[in-house]
């Protein structure tokens, strides 16, 4: 057990994997060379040479739809996109090729490939460097979709997204990097798909994924002083989503607020909460109560940002609201 | 490597190869266009008739373990690399037994075991795929390449200029070609691309050719030679076939957009005519011919008839595919 | 386009809060006329017709038959004294239609009579209650009427909580097990379920029972039996048949046991009826046989026949199911040496009878000599009885069982 920072507990899972399969390869813009431009690559090239860690050119379209087809050609890439915002460009390759080739090729092939790329604001990167956009991936059928919210996880959840036959979306919130946490390589492997109840709690659930998770954990400290004992799911992953543990943990508590950084229109929350209303109905005793970024773009400055990000007094409003 | 004359020596065999495999894609896809006019082909099909001789020139220059990303007009490519005919037909009439389930159809038509990495929906969607997969050639040195068909409708699309630029950083082994038919969809390709595809390849520093793609040898010729190149390391390789396509962009189209000098034009270019005609040249017999054209049209009876007798897909299987289901441990 | 109104799931009794709509009559369109049978309702243990108030067309039906809903919600729309309903419609100004459907839905006093089709609801018709989903699956279960329970969340919206404080016996009780992990098939009680739930708990919590036991030598009872039917026919008697006129002999005699506690009183019965538990595909039910005093053995056998097959038909009307100060609840027919039962709600003894069977007994000698027997247990209220009348009314059956010769004689 060694405390590690998030960026490191990241290069540690691609440096074990790149070790163990030599079919792993990591590619990306300025991910050998400079090591990442959040230090999360830093070594790989040193230790695993430039067959296998390569830096790539501003392409991200290319990047994308070469690590697909490599991956249906015997590779397993794990590829870098500089900022989540830059997908954007790459969607053919995650959409329409990725997510659809096992499927329409008759489970002829499988597409083993990570995509890793930064969301999330808090450090005044603006517009086009902060935005979180999981839920466009979580919609597509075929692709896989995991948050980390701390470095123990991302260390797990990495190897677990390599080792994943499919094509998995691996989302970093980049205000993670330097965040320290305990980690035990020899700690078990996690699943892919199941939820992980970092709080447990009787009066409220609150679910969400990512670095929000700390956010719903700082805000059921401040409300456990007031006695009331907030139970945080952390989805770990969010396609496929663990709707047997949100489920328990709803039927326990009666009151549901999903968190997340990401917009909230249309986002992940809405499906929990759309799936939970369906399936877990007789069990609510509150309106759901999604708590998430308003329907804006990040703005940079950093009065604007700081209000534009969800934080623990809106956690605690919404549960507030929960148990009114 | 080679000799560029190889098509003036090769065997009558070897010949007759070739003959027969246009044959086979051109009488699969008058097949198909008859099926699709009776209905029972769905969705819609693109034909490459008269483009056959490039499919035919490049695959002969392969080998099994080299891979093939197509485009939307790939029955051709599909059939020449390997894919077998009753499935294809299964696929395209979409049946379960089809070589993708029923899946794709038409524009999706795949089969791994030969290296075929499928038809693709989205023009020029297949050339960073075929980059990606000679990556994997390269990392796993395999001495295997990747070759991509793309028409001169994917000349605009970014991620040719993007791949182009990365196979050559990279020197991946792959084989770009350009089947140049002058029409982008509905529009002629000169009103879409300002630049040439040779230029664009040297741009970026890939040695290339361009030859005349209704003539299966020189095809094939220039193939050997780029495809042993791209294979001895010399990185990426271009080729450039001027060809014409004689259907609508899809099966239905009506063409309006076509003068009618081009359309009645077009059997001046035709590929087998030609080839025939070489044949015939090369002493080679007609009893010789036809008896390729009988088995030829036998196989595409027996074909057609597996895909009537295919079954409907399973909805319930299909679903199970989204995503990689791994037996418990 | 529509005048109508609501139609409501009328209230049928005092203890009804939900109904199950078993089938509509009329389909959207039709027209009715006063008296005409409109839908049928499933209530507690019995089927209601309930009965148009007055002339009209029926339009739409807002829940289908099947489906379970409280009472005074909105189950139809139907339009009373709509141009197009029947000639028999009286006309405007007429001292019938200034009463409006609202007010014939909403009479003064409850009606309690099943024959009486509408009763008001708790609340003002077209008021819908605001309560959460867990909220209401807690009053489903429990038979808590949601109008009758105030909310405390936002907009007076009631919460689990509300109701929960609304049902005595879980208001003391902590809040459902917080770390239960498990989640186990769950699904809400029918309306029989739901009411067999309350009645009982309540019959098991309000009334104080203590039990006796005995077991009867049922030889010569059943040797009068076979005898019985051997020489008459018509009806054939069996043993139950012979414990209700053994009961109802003992019963006669016994003022006490013919008693039951109400709201602090004791009533005394002056007529002779006792329940008899039945099963059927719907569930147990207690049909009460009235006037049973003096009734010959085949006038018993053949009343408690009809109403067993009234029973297991579900045509047991409200009436059936009321009255009696006892209830004989025979288990014979399964397995079982002694039965302790719940006092059906409103009455003062049950009598659980066992089967009957082979056991060998000393005689006065000491030899075995093998008996038949029967186990009895008469599970009796203490606010009536105490334990000799209670032996005083069991060992009366009992002397009636063993010389049932006695049964024959008036």
């Amino acid at each position: 057990m060694a405390e590690v920072r998030f960026a490191k507990a990241i290069n540690m899972a691609l440096d074990e994997t790149l070790t163990k399969d030599p079919s792993v390869v990591v590619f990306g813009e300025d991910v050998a060379h400079a090591g990442g431009p959040f230090g999360v690559t830093r070594g790989l090239l040193d230790t695993h040479g430039e067959l296998r860690v390569r830096d790539t050119p501003i392409s991200e379209a290319t990047i994308v739809s070469a690590a697909v087809g490599a991956a249906m050609s015997g590779l397993k890439p794990v590829v870098e996109i500089m900022f989540m915002d830059f997908v954007a460009i790459a969607m053919d390759g995650l959409v329409n090729q990725a997510a659809k080739a096992r499927f329409m090729f008759g489970g002829q092939c499988s597409v083993p490939m990570v995509l890793r790329t930064p969301h999330g604001g808090g450090v005044n990167a603006g517009p086009q460097h902060s935005q979180c956009l999981e839920a466009w991936f979580a919609h597509i059928p075929g692709l896989k979709v995991v948050v980390p919210s701390n470095p123990s996880d991302a260390y797990q959840l990495l190897k677990a997204a390599i080792l994943d036959p499919d094509p998995v979306i691996f989302i970093e919130n980049k205000a993670m990097y330097s965040m320290k946490g305990d980690l035990d390589e020899a700690a078990p492997a996690i699943e892919i798909g199941k939820a992980h109840i970092a709080r447990a709690g009787d009066d409220v659930t609150i679910v969400s994924y990512g670095a929000a998770v700390n956010t719903a954990l700082a805000a059921a400290a401040t409300l456990a002083e007031r006695d009331i004992e907030a139970e945080v799911v952390d989805l770990r992953s969010i396609q496929p989503w663990d709707e047997e543990t949100v489920l328990q943990s709803l039927s326990r508590t009666h009151r549901l607020v999903i968190l997340h950084e990401a917009v909230t229109n249309f986002g992940v929350g809405a499906e929990i909460a759309a799936r939970m209303a369906d399936i877990g109905f007789d069990e609510l005793d509150a309106p759901i109560i999604r708590v998430g970024a308003p329907f804006m773009p990040v703005p940079f400055a950093k009065s604007l940002e700081s209000r534009y990000l969800p934080d623990a007094d809106d956690v605690i409003a919404a549960v507030e609201k929960v148990l009114a | 490597m080679k000799s560029r004359k190889a098509g003036n020596t090769a065997a009558k065999s070897q010949l007759l190869e070739f003959y027969e495999r246009m044959l086979l894609v051109r009488e699969a896809e008058n097949k198909l266009s008859a099926l699709f006019a009776d209905g029972e082909v769905p969705g819609f099909i693109h034909l490459s008739v008269g483009q056959e001789a490039v499919c035919v020139g490049i695959t002969s220059a392969l080998e099994a373990r080299d891979t093939l990303a197509s485009n939307h007009r790939g029955h051709g490519h599909a059939l020449s690399k390997g894919v077998d005919l009753e499935t294809f037909f299964l696929e395209i009439m979409g049946k379960e037994e089809g070589i993708c389930g029923g899946r794709g159809g038409s524009m999706h038509v795949a089969d791994m075991s030969v290296g075929m990495l499928g038809a693709n929906g989205i023009v020029g969607a297949g050339i960073p795929l075929a980059v990606g997969s000679a990556l994997a050639h390269q990392v796993r040195q395999n001495d295997a390449v990747a070759v991509v068909f793309f028409g001169d409708g994917a000349l605009a699309e970014g991620v040719l200029h993007e791949s182009l630029n990365l196979a050559a950083l990279w020197k991946l082994p792959v084989l770009f070609v350009c089947e140049n038919n002058g029409w982008s969809e509905f529009s002629p390709a000169s009103k879409q691309f300002i630049a040439n595809v040779r230029d664009l390849a040297t741009a970026f520093s890939i040695p290339s050719k361009k030859v005349d793609g209704n003539a299966v040898l020189e095809v094939h010729d220039a193939a050997v030679g780029l495809v042993n190149a791209a294979r001895n390391g010399e990185g990426p390789q271009l080729l450039e076939c001027i060809t014409h396509r004689w259907r609508g962009h899809f099966e239905g189209d009506p063409q309006k957009y076509r003068s009618e000098d081009e359309m009645s034009g077009l059997a001046d270019h035709d590929p087998i005519a030609a080839f025939e005609a070489l044949l015939e040249k090369k002493k080679v017999s007609k009893a010789d011919m036809q008896e390729v054209r009988d088995r030829i049209e036998e196989q595409i009876t027996r074909a057609v008839e597996a895909g009537r007798a295919g079954s409907a897909p399973d909805f319930e299987r299909a679903k199970t595919d989204v995503y990689t289901v791994r037996e418990a441990v | 386009m529509s005048n109508g109104t609501e139609l409501i799931m009328p209230k049928l009794g005092l203890t009804m809060t939900e109904g199950t709509i078993s089938e509509w009559v009329v389909a959207p369109g039709d027209k009715f006329s006063k008296g005409d049978v409109i839908l049928v309702v499933e209530t507690e243990k019995i089927a209601n017709e309930v009965e148009a108030p007055a002339d009209g067309v029926f339009e739409d039906i807002l829940v289908p038959a099947g489906e379970t809903v409280p009472v005074g919600a909105a189950i139809a729309r139907w339009n009373i004294g709509a141009a197009g309903a029947t000639d028999k419609m009286p006309k405007e100004g007429s001292p019938v239609t200034s009463e409006t459907p609202e007010k014939q839905l909403a009479p003064a006093a409850p009606a309690a009579s099943a024959s009486a089709p509408i009763a008001p609801p708790a609340r003002e018709a077209g008021t819908r209650i605001v309560a959460t989903p867990l909220a209401r699956r807690i009053a489903r279960q429990n038979s808590i009427d949601l109008g009758q329970v105030d909310g405390s969340g936002p907009r007076g919206r009631i919460k689990a909580d509300d109701v929960r404080a609304a049902i005595p016996a879980l208001a003391a009780m902590p809040r459902e097990g917080a770390r239960q992990i498990a989640n186990p098939a769950r699904r809400a009680p029918t309306s029989y379920e739901a009411t067999v739930a309350r009645r009982l708990s309540e019959a098991k919590r309000e009334t104080p029972h203590f039990y006796l036991a005995t077991e009867v030598d049922a030889g010569r009872l059943l040797d009068l039996k076979d005898q019985l039917n051997d020489e008459i026919s018509g009806v054939k008697i069996s043993v139950n048949h012979l414990i209700i006129a053994a009961v109802a002999k003992a019963l006669a005699e016994n003022e006490k046991a013919n008693s039951v506690w109400q709201e602090g009183e004791i009533v005394t019965y002056d007529s002779v009826d006792i329940g008899v538990a039945v099963n059927t595909d719907n569930g147990l039910f207690a049909p009460v046989l009235k006037n049973l005093g003096g009734l010959d053995i085949v006038s018993i056998a053949a009343a408690a026949k009809a109403m067993v097959e009234k029973a297991r038909s579900g045509k047991l009307a409200g009436d059936d199911l009321a009255g009696g100060a006892t209830t004989i609840s025979n288990a014979g027919m399964f397995d079982v040496t002694y039965m302790s039962s719940i006092i059906n709600p409103g009455q003062s003894s049950i009598l659980g009878v066992g089967s009957i069977r082979e056991t060998f007994r000393p005689n006065k000698k000491g030899k075995p000599v093998l008996k038949q027997e029967m186990g009895l247990v008469l599970s009796c209220d203490h606010r009536i009885f105490d334990g000799v009348s209670g032996l005083t009314f069991l060992n009366a059956i009992k002397s009636y069982l063993e010389k049932p010769l006695k049964l024959l004689v008036k």
